[in-house]
Formats: C-alpha cells, structure tokens, sequence
C-alpha cells in the first residue's frame, strides 16, 4: 500500500473557533491507481489533498507513506518527501514569473540531493510533456495549457510516486484541458499514481476509482467501469 | 550549492531594479560617507606628510621650551615673589645658539643641521609693502631642505659668515612683490636694509599663515646682528645619516644641550628635541580622533540604511508569500528559503555598499582635485583597507537585518502560503 490514511482528523482554530474539516478520514491508495477525490467546494477534498501531500499535518491520526508512519517526521523531512516522491500540480499552475521555462521545471531539482545533469532532466521532463521546442519561452509568454504542461514537467522531473493534481483543467479551455488529462493518464499507464482533486465529473471520470467526500467524511469510495471511464485524445503540438 | 540561493536572490532583486536603489540609499549614503572621510583623511595625511618632507625625511627638530620646572613654580602662584607669571610664556628662551649646533657635528650620526631665528617684518618694492616672515637660516639649509629652487640660487656659507644682505623668496611673496618681473638682481627693503634678492623658491604647496610660500629665507646672521640684535635661535633642524638610529641620537643631541646649557635636572631643559614620527604622531591621534567620529556619524546612516533593508525585505517576504508556498511544495526545506532571502538581503546591501564606495571615492577625488587646484600637495588616496571595511561592514548589515524576514520567509507553512496567491 502506497498511502494508508486512519482515522485522519482536521481541525482549524480560527480564534477559538474550531471547525472541523476532516472528520475521520480512512483511505488506502495502492500504487499505480488513478484515483479522483470529489466532492462540492468546502467538503474537505482540498484539504484532504493537502494533507496526503504532506503540505499540511492532520490534528490527529496516522498516515503511513509507502510503509512509513510519518506523523514524527520533521520539516526537513517532509520536504524531502515533497521533493522526491510527490508532484503537485495546482489549479493556477503557480509557475515563477520571469523565468524560463525550462528554469521553472529545473526548480524542484534545485532542493533536490540529487545535482547531476538538471538541466538535460528538465529537458527529458519537458519532452514528455510535449514542449521540448520552447524550453527558453518566459513563462509568461506561452498559453494556459503549456503553462499547466509545464506544471506536470516539474511534477515529474525529480521522478517521483505519486502526482498530485488539484483542479488541473480548472483554468483551462476544453482542448487544452484534454491534453492535460491525456499526459496524466499517460503517466498513469506508465505506472505513476495520480490523485486528482476536481468538482467535474467529466474529469473524474479518466479516474479508475472515485472517491467522494462530504461535509468532511468519505461518502464514497467506487471503482470506475472501464465502459465508463472517459479517455482523452492525444492532441498533437497546439500552435 | 550556494548559486542555487545566489541564483534565486539575483532574480528577486532583477524584479525590481529601481526599488533596489532606493532600499539601499542610506547604505550608500554611509558607506559613501565612510570611504570620503576615510580618502579625505588619508589625503589631508599625504598633505601634511608632504609639508614635513620639505624639511627632509631623515630630520629632527631642536626647539626651545619654557622649563616644566618653572611653569610648575609659575602655577604655584606666590612661592617666589619675582617670578612675573605672564613672563613665562612671553619671554622667549634664549639659550639655543649656534655653538650648539657646532657641537652637534660631534655626533657621529648627525650629518648636518641648520639653526633658525624667525622675525616679522615689512618687505617693500617698488612701493609695493607686505608684511612677511623673515627666516634666518644657515645657509646648510640649502642642503637639507628639499624645497626647490626655481631660479636663482642659495646662499652659501661665506656668504652668512659676512653678514650678506642676500634673501630668497617664497613662490608666493615674490609674485605678490614683483608679478611678472625676474625678482633675481633686485633689490628689496627689509626694515632698515636693502636685500638682493638671489632666489625664488618653487612652490611647496602649503597653506596658512605658516605657509612657506609667503617666508623670506635670509642668513641667520644677518637676522640677528643686523635687523633683530640677538645671539640666540628659536630652533634647529638637524640632519641625519642613519634614519632608523634616531632615538639614540635624538639622546644624544639631549646630552650636548644639557651639557651646554648647565643643565642637570631633565625637568629645567630649556629645549625640547623631536623626531618626525614624534612631530607626526600628535598630528596622526588628532586625524584619528575627527576620523573615528565622523565614521560614527556615518554609522547612523548605515543604521537607518540597515533598517531600510530589513523593511523591504519584509515587503518582499510578504510579495513572495505565494512563491515560498510553492518552493516549499517543490521541496525546499527552511533553510533554502532562509538562506535565498538572506543572501538577497546581504546582495542588497552589497549592490549599496559598492555604489557608496565608488560614490564615496569620486567625491574624495573631487575634493583632492579641490584641494590641488589651490596648490595644496593633496594625494588622491582611497585605502584598501577602507574598501575591505565598507564592503564587509555592507555584508553585515545584510545578515543583521536580513536575517528576521527571511527566517519569517521561512518559517511560513508551505499551505498558509500557498492559498495566499
């Protein structure tokens, strides 16, 4: 088992006042799955997300990572394991402004202990993505689907288990949300494991497995039909 | 490894070039200020290290001094009734004389030496009259002092011996008396007596009421017997053959004067014996002392310049929040995002420390061009050492100031930032 959450417990305190966010999560994702966290805005997927992705730490329970409990792990460690075995991508791509793109994807290998070769790692990331011809392009000066490409290159440059999506086709427009969907399903056959985060069921649907949350609490947790699985075209170079 | 945090600060601070130089003014104004004062001092240093070489490097002055043992008695108020207090001062010590100088040849390290006496009088040509400094001399101060002379000559030993109504003129005096006429050949009045002027001094490049420029150069012989009607020197210059054994010498011209003079007990001297680094170290305590408070005024602004620094920096924090969010998701630990931001913070004050230094430096050029354009030999100057200070002083203030917002850049949780974009 990759990830093993029990009985993971989310509280915020907003000055004495505490709500509660996750209330109980368990859930177990196995390597190699394509699993869709659903659920409306404010029932705790991001959250969920965020906590999986050790960007942020549960008030309670345990989360054991391929094997390893890591509620004692410390900040460096953490980061660590954000470096080397997760990718994220996000909603609004967060790629650093003024700067190439190919300086963007070398950036998680920067805190990486790795140094070797950066740059032909990014390139290799960035051809897998499609972009290999605009690795000098500021990040600035390409559209809203090279930009989330460029996101999933940097996920994947420091090669790590799992990615984490959280509303990648979010900002973008039809054709270049099915892009996005067809690299990750990709990686997926590849035998990466990919957590997505969405609201849209049309997405979900590239899942294998859909797990539905609500008011903090997993409502849901199905495998998807391979007859209703959707599967996105590759769609060659958009120029 | 550290170009990767070199890398990321450069970036920060390409963001914005213009607010760049506006943080890092007061670095600038300090660390400017700094290397003008620390030019300028050393510059005012070659001035006066110049003025003391026109009297020849390897040189010592014998000058008369009121007895410690009298102005003792003198403070003491009525312990002798005669003692008129005033006097002490007032009445010059009249013991040095040119017999003294005829013994100090007797020491094997002396080369050579010259006895002054210093008169004030009025100088007349060509209904032109000035008041000037009359300096007697002997005439081995032609051979000791490296003042130049421009034209004509020196006078030379028979010349003192016979009581010769010879002068030579300071660059400035003789332009003042005689323009654009050859002052050699003429005939000058000082007071009572005609002198022919033999020789123009070139320039020393002095200022003040002391400047040599303006002095009258005669035999001390004539000064004495025939316009002052004294036997005795206000004091003397004495050559050396070897610098470097100046304190036994120094020893023994002490020893001569006091046989000389009568003297047994070292608090009646009556003469006080200096060498140059002495002559020079009262000069070098009292540059030390201006120079160390100015360099404290100067400080504030590095204070304020310093807090300049740590204020923007915490903009900048605040600025980047979403972007340390995500380098922490990337993987960056604590100390990377410290380490980006300090060392942004020390490159900032780095980018205003070396403005400060060149700023600093063209000023202090200025004010040396300043002070040579009015004849002073003034050295452009600007100590390594004050370099190395300023850029490493710069460097500390970076990490002083920069160190809270950065470690505020690095503590944020990577979700807390991340949701601020």
């Amino acid at each position: 088992m990759l990830i093993e959450l029990k009985d993971i417990i989310k509280n915020y305190d907003n000055g004495g006042v505490i709500t509660k966010v996750l209330r109980g999560v368990s859930l177990s994702v196995d390597e190699g799955e394509f699993v869709a966290i659903m659920g409306p805005s404010g029932s705790g997927k991001s959250t969920l997300m965020h906590t999986i992705g050790f960007l942020d730490k549960p008030t309670s329970g345990t989360y054991l990572f391929d094997g390893e409990d890591t509620s004692s792990f410390n900040d460096d460690e953490l980061a660590r394991i954000r470096n080397e075995r997760i990718g994220f991508v996000f909603q609004s791509f967060n790629l650093l402004p003024r700067t190439s793109v190919l300086d963007n994807v070398i950036l998680p290998l920067l805190y990486n202990t790795s140094k070797a070769n950066q740059e032909s790692r990014a390139k290799l990331a960035l051809e897998s993505v499609g972009l290999g011809e605009r690795i000098h392009f500021m990040s600035n000066q390409i559209s809203g689907g090279q930009k989330q490409r460029v996101a999933i290159a940097r996920a994947l440059v420091c090669d790590p288990k799992v990615i984490f999506a959280d509303e990648p086709t979010g900002n973008l427009d039809s054709k270049s949300g099915a892009t996005v969907m067809n690299i990750l399903e990709r990686l997926n056959k590849d035998g990466r494991t990919i957590i997505l985060v969405t609201h849209d069921r049309g997405v979900a649907l590239h899942a294998n497995r859909i797990v539905t949350i609500s008011d903090g609490q997993i409502v849901s947790d199905v495998l998807v039909p391979e007859s209703e699985r959707i599967h996105s075209k590759e769609i060659k170079e958009d120029e | 490894m550290y170009n990767i945090y070199f890398k990321q600060a450069i970036r920060g601070i390409k963001s914005n070039p213009s607010r760049t130089l506006l943080t890092t003014l007061g670095i600038m104004i300090g660390i400017g200020t700094v290397i003008l004062v620390l030019s300028a001092g050393e510059g005012f240093k070659s001035y006066v290290n110049a003025q003391v070489e026109v009297y020849g490097s390897n040189t010592m002055f014998v000058e008369t001094s009121v007895p410690a043992s009298t102005k003792a008695r003198s403070n003491g108020a009525s312990e002798s009734g005669n003692v008129n207090s005033s006097a002490n001062n007032a009445v010059p010590v009249t013991t040095l004389k040119v017999r003294d100088l005829e013994d100090f040849k007797n020491i094997p390290n002396v080369k050579n030496s010259y006895g002054v006496s210093v008169g004030q009088q009025i100088v007349t040509y060509s209904g032109i009259s000035k008041t000037a400094l009359i300096f007697g001399s002997s005439a081995a101060r032609f051979d000791i002092d490296k003042g130049v002379i421009e034209m004509g000559r020196g006078y030379g030993i028979e010349e003192e011996k016979s009581l010769s109504q010879v002068a030579v003129l300071g660059s400035k005096i003789a332009t003042d008396l005689f323009g654009d006429e050859t002052p050699i050949g003429k005939l000058i009045r000082l007071g009572n007596y005609n002198f022919e002027v033999i020789g123009v001094y070139e320039s020393k490049g002095s200022f003040g009421p002391m400047s040599e420029d303006d002095q009258i150069f005669i035999p001390v012989s004539t000064l004495q017997k025939k316009i002052q009607g004294i036997d005795y020197l206000f004091y003397a210059v004495v050559e050396l053959r070897d610098k470097s054994k100046a304190d036994a010498t120094k020893l023994d011209i002490i020893d001569v004067l006091r046989k000389n003079h009568y003297i047994s007990d070292p608090a009646r001297d009556d003469f006080k014996v200096n060498t140059q680094e002495e002559s020079l170290s009262v000069f070098n305590t009292i540059l030390k002392a201006i120079t160390f408070l100015l360099i404290a005024i100067a400080s504030i602004s590095l204070m304020v310049g310093g807090v300049g620094v740590m204020n923007i920096m915490y903009v900048v924090v605040t600025e980047r929040i979403g972007e340390i969010g995500l380098k922490k998701a990337l993987g960056a630990r604590r100390r990377d995002i410290l380490y980006e931001f300090l060392i942004e913070a020390v490159l900032l004050t780095i980018i205003g420390g070396v403005i400060g230094i060149i700023g600093g430096s063209f000023l202090a050029f200025v004010v040396a061009k300043f002070a040579q354009s009015t004849g002073l030999a003034w050295k452009f100057i600007v100590p390594i050492w004050g370099v190395v200070i300023a850029v490493s002083v710069s460097m500390i203030i970076g990490v002083v100031f920069g160190v809270f917002p950065a470690r505020n850049a690095a503590r944020l949780d990577p979700i807390v930032a991340l949701n601020k974009e």
